[in-house]
């Protein structure tokens, strides 16, 4: 008995520290990565490569159940043009993919290209994984961006995102409570005073269940891409947030634009510290008249309300203070990690393939609605879009400092402070500099 | 003679055992070592380094940077406030959740009808993912549409239409609270359960033939004999709760205006938002003093004798 339980116990213990040997993993022969910067430079390859190739792609969109079909449909064609090369999805929930590339990066497994959101840029530069696309791809792809689009996705002059389309922060009003309202549908505000006229009209509504209609959205919560809707609200005062250079730069249009924020707030027109995805939901089930969003986020309102079609209507981001209404400029886009050989080949490939009206013509127009980057996609501007489609042109990029989403963060700490915390904007602010600062100086 | 052998197969019997049973222990041992106190040894030398992603992935090791990344935390007026969060939330839910699980404990001890149903049904909170709880309750508590501001509504004919606990710097921490009490409380109480059942039953009887009342048999033999099983039930909260990051990252992020920004939070931010890796580490090495002189204290505090 004694024998039998001995064993027993070495089975158990031996089982142990074999499952620790599984637990140390194994190398990835397969994927053959290289070092970010090792591969070949000084322009794109223009090799054309036969050899079976895997193009390591990160995306989050594909676990988010309205992009799947595209990002599927994207594989399909691609693999079908190049047959040599098989896409392989790298996958993680939207907040968590900078994390995933980053650990395969630290593990030695390099992804080749990076679905991403603009503001993640200086995250992926800083780590050096990163690749200049000047470096990666053909000449003339680029000379076909918007110059001022490609400009938001640069750091110290190198471009280190290729926008696949772009938004700024765009109106989103609903025409039926407009009318409801006594307001002309078809005559949306264009500065913060009509706004704030409208939006007393507005005021006091229900819907037909007896909720609250509000009547003006800036998302607070504490979310990192909240920062750029505050950024872009400082935009349209004509304010400044950032110096080129990063510094911390506030000036008369950033106070204006968070005492506007809180204007809004004591008035009970903003929904308190919602996240844009409470907006999108308030406003599909017609209890927001107006909300700032990126316009893309509409596919957000259609999926909640397939009606929102409808009663939905874009305009261009309002002017406020000396401002012309300048918003952010925001995207997504695609980053580069060369990998060298037949790998950045197939990258190279693969985003000047994604990028043409063939491909995203019906994405933009029938799913997420965005705004074009490119000469050769002008026509593929929704009509959803059209009314406000000069909001990207104008918007103005945000510069790209390494501590971009802790910086935004902090923007919408200073916004809850105003608002939720009821503090006075001077006060508030004086707080904003000194932790924006200690961030900033890195 | 055969008394002397007999001793002698006795000794080698007995160093065979321990030879044996520190075999069996390597495993454990090894894996201890590899998988916690290497990486907290290494977490607190990073913590004394300039250690960003990069090196993360050139492999680069972190460079020294004269305790910059700890006097970066004292000076910015971030540490103390996640400090005082982190423990308010720890007392508070701990002393919580140790009063409902162990009135629920005691009520399903008494055979009350259904208590297995009950049981079952009980254990359900806690099988959920925190993550999903997070988000649950994060739905139950929206301002908007949310049905917990309906319940408020109704139950106040309609004068509160706009409940929103999380939106409230007041408030926030309270609501993260209940979602953690929910998520909790249920393991707290099966732990109770089983401790007030090993309270021996002749113990009780002799007590109350001998005229105890009840308050006096609750606290002079259930209680005593409890002890053991509540300095752990009490431990492992305490511990779960000073870690405590999904439901605060799920629900607030840290927010309205840094009201739940906790040492958990914090350190987030500072590695894997902020991409400093280095002070990111000294948060986390100032939260792990923390926790161990919490623990240390409640040990030293508590000491429970074993009742025979």
């Amino acid at each position: 008995m004694k024998k039998h339980m001995k064993l027993t116990a070495a089975a158990l213990a031996a089982a142990m520290a074999f499952s620790m040997t599984a637990c140390s993993g194994g190398t990835d022969t397969a994927s053959g990565s290289q070092a970010s910067g090792t591969g070949e430079t000084g322009g794109a390859s223009q090799e054309e490569y036969t050899e079976e190739v895997t193009l390591k792609v990160a995306n989050y969109a594909i676990l988010e159940s309205g992009y799947t079909e595209f990002w599927e449909g994207v594989k399909a064609g691609f693999e079908e043009k190049y047959p040599n090369v098989t896409i392989e999805w790298v996958t993680a929930p939207y907040g968590e993919i900078t994390n995933q590339v980053i650990n395969m990066a630290g593990g030695g497994d390099m992804v080749d290209v990076i679905f991403s959101e603009l503001i993640w840029i200086p995250t992926f530069v800083e780590a050096g994984l990163a690749a200049p696309a000047e470096e990666m791809l053909d000449a003339d792809f680029l000379a076909d961006f918007y110059p001022n689009v490609l400009e938001a996705h640069q750091v110290d002059g190198q471009t280190y995102g290729v926008p696949l389309y772009a938004s700024s922060c765009v109106l989103y009003y609903n025409k039926d409570i407009f009318e409801a309202a006594g307001l002309d549908p078809n005559t949306p505000p264009t500065t913060y005073d009509e706004m704030l006229q409208m939006a007393e009209k507005i005021d006091g509504m229900t819907t037909a269940d007896g909720n609250k209609i509000y009547a003006f959205g800036v998302p607070t919560a504490s979310v990192a891409v909240v920062g750029s809707f505050l950024n872009s609200v400082v935009y349209n005062y004509g304010g400044t947030v950032l110096t080129e250079d990063g510094s911390l730069a506030i000036d008369d249009g950033f106070k204006q634009a968070f005492d506007m924020i809180k204007l809004l707030d004591d008035k009970g027109y903003n929904p308190q510290n919602c996240k844009p995805k409470d907006l999108r939901n308030l406003f599909a089930l017609g209890q927001l008249a107006m909300y700032y969003d990126q316009s893309w986020g509409f596919n957000g309102v259609s999926s909640i309300n397939p009606d929102a079609a409808n009663f939905t209507a874009s305009a261009m981001p309002l002017k406020g203070g000396d401002g012309d209404g300048a918003g952010t400029l925001q995207s997504h886009c695609f980053v580069m990690v060369n990998n060298g050989g037949a790998r950045a080949w197939a990258a190279k490939e693969f985003v000047q393939y994604v990028i043409t009206p063939e491909v995203l013509n019906d994405y933009m127009n029938n799913i997420t609605p965005a705004y074009p980057v490119k000469n050769d996609m002008a026509d593929c501007m929704p009509e959803l879009l059209a009314p406000s489609a000069d909001a990207t042109t104008q918007a103005k990029p945000v510069p790209l400092v390494a501590a971009l989403n802790d910086f935004n963060l902090e923007l919408c700490t200073l916004a809850q402070a105003v608002t939720v915390s009821d503090k006075d904007v001077d006060t508030a602010i004086a707080d904003f500099e000194t932790s924006a600062n200690a961030i900033l100086a890195g | 003679m055969p008394k002397a052998m007999t001793s002698t197969r006795r000794i080698k019997s007995a160093t065979g055992d321990k030879i044996f049973s520190l075999g069996l222990l390597a495993p454990a041992i090894l894996l201890t070592f590899v998988f916690i106190l290497v990486p907290v040894i290494d977490s607190v030398i990073k913590s004394f380094t300039e250690y960003k992603i990069k090196n993360v992935i050139s492999g680069a090791p972190g460079t020294w940077n004269n305790f910059e990344n700890y006097i970066k935390l004292f000076q910015n007026d971030k540490l103390m406030p996640a400090i005082i969060t982190t423990f308010v939330f720890v007392f508070a839910v701990v002393i919580s959740q140790f009063l409902i699980g162990f009135i629920l404990a005691v009520i399903l001890d008494s055979k009350i009808r259904g208590s297995r149903f009950l049981r079952s049904i009980m254990m359900m909170p806690w099988v959920v993912p925190t993550m999903i709880s997070g988000m649950v309750w994060l739905w139950l508590y929206q301002p908007q549409y949310g049905l917990l501001r309906y319940l408020v509504q109704v139950v106040t004919g309609g004068s509160v239409a706009d409940f929103a606990i999380l939106n409230n710097p007041n408030t926030a921490l309270l609501g993260i609270g209940i979602a953690a009490l929910w998520k909790q409380v249920p393991l707290t109480t099966l732990l109770l359960l089983a401790g007030l059942q090993s309270v021996p039953s002749d113990m009780l009887e002799a007590a109350t033939v001998d005229g105890a009342s009840a308050l006096r048999r609750f606290v002079s033999i259930v209680i005593p004999y409890m002890m053991s099983v509540i300095k752990v039930t009490v431990s492992m909260s305490i511990i779960e709760n000073f870690k405590q990051f999904p439901l605060f990252w799920t629900m607030t992020g840290g927010g309205p205006d840094g009201a739940t920004t906790t040492l958990a939070i914090l350190s987030y931010r500072e590695a894997f938002v902020s991409n400093d890796l280095g002070s990111g580490a000294a948060v986390t090495t100032v939260w792990m003093l923390l926790m161990i002189l919490v623990v240390f204290a409640y040990n030293k505090i508590f000491k429970a004798e074993p009742m025979d």
